[in-house]
């Protein structure tokens, strides 16, 4: 009973040796369910291969130099357009805090783009702009510039009125009362939006190195798809997972770092 | 000794207007003048305006008619004259204890060196020693009411003005908030004005009363309490405190019962 019990309390704890267990043992799991699947129901290779045969295919494509290649092509895309998107993304915001009839006016045409699955427009912009970065910057770019726009916009309009009263008793006029009340609060969730866009993004990227791309992740799946190379193709998507995990945790602790008071 | 005016509210009344709904009239023809380092309280059943007053005061909110006058001078808009302690948690969460309190200086343009000296002294003054680097979201509720009155006297306002300041707080932290406010007020010999609806916290504190009716807040009564100071809470048990508050108290309930058939 204490036994367990203790072991319960452990696992459930915030501790870092805690959480690196939660985080093994789930990894654990769907492997185990991976392994069984492929043995039992799923024995043709051309639909799924086991794990181990995937991290062979990671191996061989980091030894032959191709994860480098398309790393790079992928890399350089994101490292340009993602903070392109962020930064129009917080200044739309910005805008659109600062006026309520601007906001107004262009809010429901934001809020209709935002829900266009923008992806499904990339074969028109791949026509529009040829194979290659242009094409994949204007795809990443537009499908991670909404969701901080958003969050931008609510956090700028979400300030607690009773810092602003603070504010203005000690007579802060309007420019001290946003960068020392409005902005700081609203920066969490901004930081927020672009932990979803980072998200997003990635999928932009793929999809734009599908259709139009010599090079990239997105390529390389594609290409491995059509040759039947089940495990290549896994081998990169389980990096783009990677990727995905460690833009997500990097931003969570930001967001846990200029808003501890929200967290406990 | 007869000590000059610090504050002087003249004939001031307020009327909120809602497009498409009825006026509300919050205070009607209020006149008060407050001495020099004079503590006044103003009570009164909630809606009765007090805070309105107190905001109007301050310069937050724009009287309908009216003027207040602090040292002579006709308030317009919030100065460094005046501080407000306010009801809620108005600290700002991502600063920690020290920079909380050096923010009215900072947004005055003080120097970083003269304001953290500055604010080291009302940090001391406020018992808040030791918890300098805290950030708001670690501390209690009264350690916090203690960070907002050092941050009002940080200014080094005339007259500070604390809209109900312990309303929050559990029974015992607020007595003992009480005394420290009273230690504080005549360490720093202060005018204060506050806002606030325990009766007997007004009684405990306060030179002077004032009742408020209820809406719209118009002055029922004004009572000078002649408690010896300096006052600790033993004064709490005497016969003459209870018989202040009781008298108080019956003021108010009038006032409740009459706005409960209206």
């Amino acid at each position: 009973m204490t036994f367990w019990a203790r072991t319960y309390d452990f696992l459930q704890g915030d501790s870092r040796t805690s959480s690196l267990v939660r985080v093994a043992f789930s990894v654990a799991v769907v492997l185990l369910i991976w392994e069984i699947l492929t043995a039992t129901v799923v024995t043709n290779s051309l639909l799924l291969v086991p794990p181990l045969e995937v991290f062979a295919a990671l191996g061989r494509e980091l030894a032959n130099g191709n994860v480098w290649t398309n790393g790079v092509a992928t890399g350089v895309a994101l490292l340009v357009s993602f903070p392109v998107a962020v930064f129009i993304g917080v200044a739309g915001g910005l805008i659109l805090a600062s006026n309520r009839l601007f906001s107004l006016t262009a809010g429901p045409m934001l809020m209709a783009l935002y829900s266009v699955p923008v992806v499904a427009l990339a074969p028109l912009f791949i026509a529009w702009l040829g194979l290659g970065f242009a094409s994949k910057f204007v795809i990443v770019s537009l499908v991670a510039v909404f969701p901080v726009l958003v969050t931008t916009e609510v956090g700028l309009r979400a300030t607690d009125k009773a810092l602003v009263d603070a504010a203005r008793s000690f007579n802060a006029n309007g420019w001290q009362i946003f960068t020392t009340v409005t902005l700081p609060y609203a920066l969490p969730y901004v930081v927020s939006g672009v932990r979803v866009a980072w998200a997003r993004a990635l999928v932009g990227i793929v999809v734009a190195e599908f259709f139009g791309s010599f090079a990239g992740f997105g390529f390389a799946i594609l290409a491995a798809g059509q040759t039947f190379d089940t495990a290549t193709l896994l081998a990169y998507v389980i990096l783009l997972g990677a990727m995905g995990v460690i833009g997500s945790l990097v931003f969570e602790s930001a967001e846990r770092r200029l808003a501890p008071w929200r967290h406990e | 000794m007869s000590k000059t005016t610090a504050l002087e509210i003249s004939n001031i009344s307020k009327k909120f207007e809602r497009p498409g709904r009825p006026t509300i009239e919050a205070l009607r023809d209020i006149n008060l003048s407050v001495k020099q380092g004079e503590f006044v309280s103003i009570v009164g059943a909630s809606g009765s305006g007090k805070s309105t007053l107190l905001r109007i005061v301050d310069g937050l909110t724009q009287a309908t008619g009216g003027t207040v006058s602090v040292n002579g001078k006709i308030v317009t808009r919030p100065g460094k004259d005046r501080a407000v302690v306010f009801q809620q948690d108005s600290l700002l969460p991502w600063k920690t204890v020290i920079d909380n309190v050096a923010y009215g200086l900072a947004i005055n343009g003080v120097s970083r060196r003269e304001r953290e000296q500055t604010a080291r002294h009302f940090i001391n003054v406020s018992g808040l020693q030791g918890f300098e680097s805290h950030f708001p979201h670690q501390l209690s509720g009264g350690m916090r009411q203690r960070v907002n009155v050092a941050r009002a006297l940080a200014v080094s306002p005339d007259i500070l003005l604390l809209d109900e300041p312990f309303a929050a707080l559990d029974a015992q932290t607020r007595e003992v908030m009480q005394t420290e406010l009273l230690r504080i007020w005549e360490e720093e010999k202060k005018t204060v004005v506050l806002i606030t609806h325990q009766i007997d916290e007004a009684v405990f504190l306060s030179d002077r009363v004032v009742v408020f009716s209820a809406r719209p807040g118009q002055i029922r009564e004004e009572i000078e309490i002649e408690l010896p100071r300096p006052r600790d809470l033993e004064v709490k048990r005497s016969a003459t405190f209870v018989a202040y508050v009781d008298h108080i108290w019956k003021l108010i309930e009038q006032e409740v019962r009459m706005g409960m058939k209206s």
